[in-house]
């Protein structure tokens, strides 16, 4: 059978390229295709070195596991214009993506791609765990979300939730799937407010377990990824009473299939149904009639009680124990951030590909017609996002790395910009994808160009573990909050990057020459006065509204058009520090350059897209109109090096699409004629 | 055409109608591929691209070899007796003819009736027919040599089914026709007494369209059949084992099966790789795994680079002791340094796919291409 199969693979291997060279030895003599890496200039600096610095770490943990995918039929191989793609067939029914997406897991976890996700200690256990979900999530977001709501969120909800016990219990026992976990956080009626869940666990003294129910339909747990067809246990978030007493949301263990795959008694499980995208993952919907599980079920690192009944907890204060109890959570926020960058990063690349090798319309007689992207208009459309992705990359690393060396003196800071980057970051890719589908015609349209399907697969970051602008509102709130301690206090600022405001307050030069607009001074400074006016304006307006009478929590919500202009200002700002830094740490002079035109262009795209520069007067209408111009500038100096800043992204050929590469071979005829 | 005597000698020149028939002479260095050779080659390639008369490029070797691979032993006593930059020069020349075969825009025919080793194999499979016979005999053996597979094997190798080009790579495996057929390194098996035949039919077709050379080639081929004992009955345990993150990971892979049964094939596999150069193992298992997400031309140009720090000898001289021990001496018993797997780190590695530091030396200048199939491109 082996010998049939490997043979059979050959063989079509010879016919395949039998077809496809026929395409190149004959050229059409209408339009043909030249691949830009003969079209366009030598690159100007080293695409491995780039390479290295965008993915950080584990280059080589991350080749290996792009290696397993290539090399297994599972990840549907296509042969298209001479090259092999590896893309989900999304026109797969969701039953069969859900499938295949579970067996893809079994051909990752035989291969040994998650030894010491949960049993590895040490933050280079967790940088490889980070590049490798990256990698997978390169192929398709259902396979991550699915892979990660088994080890990020069952998984670290034992890790971070549990102790001792739950973890010699679970973490290995998960981390070969021998159980299948899910987390039941989400209700039908609660998302974001995570402390309004209505499901219950009241403890009974005289048989020492818990009992969990849904009281009412709003109580049903919903978009529980992995409930509807596999998962084997879950982490179900209730309102705790013990005693007749509400304790607050906590987190029980509670098995909801057996090991053969039926629901377990007093469970009943329904399916989410067919979704805009992520169908490879089965969401599911969970109602709880009276189960039972034993007082050991409790994930009690914060609080416990004790079989006789009695809540214990080290934290007195309610709001604080919630706190300190969903901080661990962050991960899923900064895995989130961290993907919308390599989906950028995709789309980009096969965007700027795509244009370097389509043309239309000549603009002289009987002349060529122009590549795509020699019009300034589609540099302009392009380019800008190229730079930002760059700048968000080099943020994404930096959020990465404060992630990992957690400390109780960095929740806060974490929690901040960790929301600050998840918000930004995934609205940014979701702009992107549509720029670039746009920017490939037609065919954007089809699924096998992955960027048109991406929109749909990707839409949920904006959603999920935080709901955008709840999550924006959070950044001004703690904005704020630090901005009234230090004032009680007279104290200068020292946290969230807020050191700034006690310096003087930066001065912006009345007429902006171009070498003014591309000095780092500048650009840190009207970033920084941006976020310190702001700050300033959105506490006055809070504590005017509560002059006035009204609460502190109304006074925010009527105040919403200040905090968003500050939470973007936080953000903006703490992604160009990180790309400066970036850009400071490179020795190499012609990577430093690039960053540099890079930088540049993230910052003065900014300035003219956001109106907040001209509503507060940080530029005058003259600036503004200096900046756009500089804008056009960067555009053009950037365009000879689009090709070198896409291939840069890591992203292997296979995991990119057929418009990227022969889009004529891949569309001729003889490819019809199977 | 071929002069009688004289550099040309090296390979001789054959013109029927549309069809040049190139042949490797130098039938008693088992025709190892020299400088003169390899220059030899690349213009004949080059002149015949520009020639419209010429539609098909055959490429054989005289005696029992098709090219058992580079002049190694020629490149080992000029850096020995010069420097090493004398061995970047061969190495050089034969990686652009190999780009320029795997580039090349009209057919070439390999007919590899005996021998194809290391740079022997890089003058043929990238070309784009590759026909075996019962007397082909297919490895590449540079991991026991204290060098890596050359020559785009990390192209080439990487492609074939599962994690079999890991297994051929770093063993050194043995292919004999019908392997080299079952794994796609030949295109086709033809058997020597047909030979003859195949050539005059080839010429006769008169044809540079690829399926026509195919359909002309399958009148003469036939469908070996594997030997019993043939490493492609292996592919489920050779994926499971090679397709590990590191060769310390394979061998425990390996070992592993081997507990669970006696097995003379695995025992021999996991010894293959204990004799192999340590520093080899790991460099050639990176290249494969870079090689696999590359276009050829970025591979050949990584591979240029490691080979000149091999040469260089900075982090280890194993490439000159085993070049003593098994062409040299021939005492076979190399002494490789670092003697263990452990000892050569990640930064070693990191090192052979670093620029060498030399303001003289550059990386491998691809010739520009008018035609590039899309196969053979990649970013990264």
């Amino acid at each position: 059978m082996e010998k049939v199969n490997f043979r059979t693979q050959v063989l079509t291997g010879h016919l395949q390229n039998h077809r496809h060279a026929t395409t190149t030895i004959y050229p059409s003599p209408c339009v043909s295709y030249v691949p830009p890496e003969i079209s366009e200039q030598p690159f100007s600096f080293d695409v491995s070195s780039m390479r290295k610095l965008m993915d950080g770490h584990n280059l080589g943990d991350r080749d290996w596991l792009f290696n397993l995918m290539v090399q297994s039929k599972l990840f549907n191989p296509r042969l298209r214009g001479g090259k092999v793609f590896v893309v989900p067939d999304y026109n797969h029914s969701m039953e069969q993506q859900r499938e295949i997406t579970m067996k893809r897991i079994e051909y990752l976890l035989d291969h040994g791609a998650f030894e010491g996700w949960l049993t590895g200690k040490g933050p280079e256990a967790e940088m490889k765990k980070f590049a490798l979900l990256e990698v997978i999530e390169i192929f398709d977001h259902s396979l991550a979300i699915k892979i990660g709501v088994h080890f990020f969120l069952w998984g670290g909800a034992i890790q971070f939730f549990g102790t001792k016990r739950h973890h010699d219990k679970w973490l290995r026992a998960t981390e070969n799937y021998l159980i299948k976990g899910c987390f039941a956080m989400t209700e039908l009626g609660h998302g974001s407010n995570v402390r309004g869940i209505e499901t219950t666990a009241t403890y009974e003294a005289n048989t020492g377990e818990f009992v969990i129910n849904t009281p009412c339909e709003s109580a049903q747990k919903y978009w529980i990824g992995g409930a509807a067809n596999h998962a084997t246990h879950t982490v179900v978030f209730s309102q705790l009473n013990v005693d007749g007493n509400n304790q607050g949301v906590h987190a029980f263990i509670t098995q909801i299939r057996d090991e053969n795959g039926n629901i377990c008694p007093n469970i009943r499980i329904a399916d989410c149904g067919h979704k805009i995208g992520l169908n490879g993952v089965d969401n599911g919907r969970i109602w709880f009639d009276n189960v039972r599980i034993p007082r050991e079920n409790l994930l009690n690192s914060v609080a416990d009680v004790s079989t006789d009944g009695k809540y214990l907890s080290a934290i007195k204060d309610p709001d604080q124990r919630f706190a300190a109890f969903l901080a661990p959570l962050t991960s899923g926020r900064v895995t989130i951030a961290v993907s919308a960058v390599y989906s950028a990063k995709i789309s980009l690349a096969i965007a700027i590909r795509y244009s370097l090798t389509r043309r239309a319309f000549s603009i002289t007689a009987n002349g060529p017609e122009l590549l795509l992207l020699d019009y300034p208009s589609h540099q302009r459309r392009l380019l800008p996002l190229l730079a930002k992705t760059y700048a968000m990359s080099f943020a994404s690393n930096y959020l990465k790395l404060l992630y990992i060396k957690r400390s109780p003196q960095l929740i806060k800071t974490i929690h901040v910009v960790s929301s600050a980057f998840k918000a930004t970051l995934t609205w940014h890719n979701m702009r992107t994808l549509q720029e670039c589908r746009e920017a490939c015609g037609g065919q954007g349209l089809k699924t096998e160009n992955r960027i048109g399907q991406m929109k749909g697969e990707y839409d949920v970051q904006s959603t999920f573990e935080g709901d955008n602008n709840v999550l924006m509102q959070q950044v001004s709130k703690a904005l704020l909050a630090e901005y009234v301690a230090a004032k009680k206090r007279n104290k200068p600022f020292k946290e969230l990057g807020l050191e700034h405001m006690n310096r003087s307050c930066p001065v912006i030069p009345a007429q902006l020459a171009s070498s003014t607009l591309r000095s780092t001074q500048f650009q840190n400074d009207i970033f920084c006065l941006r976020e310190r006016d702001l700050l300033n304006r959105f506490a006055a307006e809070v504590s005017q509204y509560q002059a006035h009478g009204e609460s502190k929590e109304s006074a925010f919500v009527v105040s919403y058009q200040v905090a968003e202009d500050l939470g973007k200002a936080f953000s903006d700002r703490a992604i160009l520090q990180s790309a400066i830094e970036a850009e400071n740490n490179v020795k190499d002079a012609s990577l430093k350059n690039i960053l540099a035109l890079l930088r540049s262009m993230y910052v003065l795209v900014t300035l003219e897209e956001d109106a907040a520069f001209l509503r507060y007067g940080y530029l005058s209408t003259d600036n503004a109109a200096a900046v756009r111009k500089e804008v056009a500038k960067l555009c053009s100096e950037i365009r000879p090096q689009a090709l070198a800043l896409v291939s840069s992204f890591g992203i292997p050929d296979a995991f990119l699409s057929p418009i990227a590469f022969d889009w004529v071979a891949a569309n001729s005829w003889s490819t019809v004629q199977n | 055409m071929a002069s009688s005597f004289g550099e040309t000698d090296q390979v001789l020149v054959e013109e029927k109608s549309s069809t040049r028939i190139f042949t490797l002479n130098r039938p008693k260095q088992l025709n190892a591929a020299s400088f003169t050779m390899v220059s030899r080659l690349l213009e004949l390639f080059l002149a015949c691209e520009e020639d419209p008369s010429v539609k098909l490029i055959i490429l054989k070797g005289k005696g029992r070899a098709f090219c058992a691979g580079g002049d190694v032993a020629a490149v080992v006593r000029d850096i020995t007796q010069g420097h090493w930059k004398l061995g970047a020069n061969f190495f050089r020349r034969e990686f652009i003819l190999n780009y320029v075969m795997a580039t090349y825009s009209k057919p070439q025919v390999s007919i590899l009736n005996g021998i194809v080793m290391g740079g022997g194999a890089g003058v043929s499979i990238h070309g784009r027919f590759r026909v075996a016979t019962e007397n082909s005999l297919f490895a590449m053996p540079e991991t026991a040599l204290g060098l890596f597979p050359d020559v785009g094997a990390s192209y080439f190798l990487s492609r074939l089914p599962g994690f079999f080009g890991e297994y051929v790579g770093l063993i050194g495996a043995r292919l004999d026709g019908a392997e080299m057929l079952a794994c796609g390194l030949a295109t086709h098996f033809v058997l020597s007494e047909k030979l003859s035949l195949l050539e005059d039919a080839l010429c006769k077709a008169d044809s540079s369209d690829p399926a026509v050379i195919s359909a002309t080639i399958s009148e003469f081929s036939l469908a070996p059949s594997l030997k019993e004992k043939s490493a492609c009955h292996r592919l489920n345990i050779i994926n499971k084992c090679f397709s590990r993150r590191t060769i310390e990971e394979i061998i425990l892979a390996l070992e592993r099966e081997a507990a669970d049964k006696e097995d003379e094939w695995i025992s021999s596999t996991i010894q293959s790789l204990k004799k192999a150069s340590p520093t080899s193992l790991k460099i050639s298992l990176r290249s494969i795994r870079e090689g696999r997400l590359q276009g050829v031309g970025k591979c050949l140009v990584r591979e240029y680079r490691m080979v000149c720090n091999v040469m260089q000898g900075e982090t280890s001289k194993d490439f000159f002791e085993g070049c003593r021990a098994i062409l040299v001496d021939k005492d076979k018993n190399p002494k490789w340094e670092p003697s263990k797997l452990e000892q050569v780190t990640e930064d070693m590695v990191d090192r052979y796919f670093s620029k060498i530091n030399d303001k003289d030396w550059e990386d491998l200048n691809l010739p520009r291409r008018l035609n590039i199939p899309p196969h053979a491109i990649a970013k990264l």
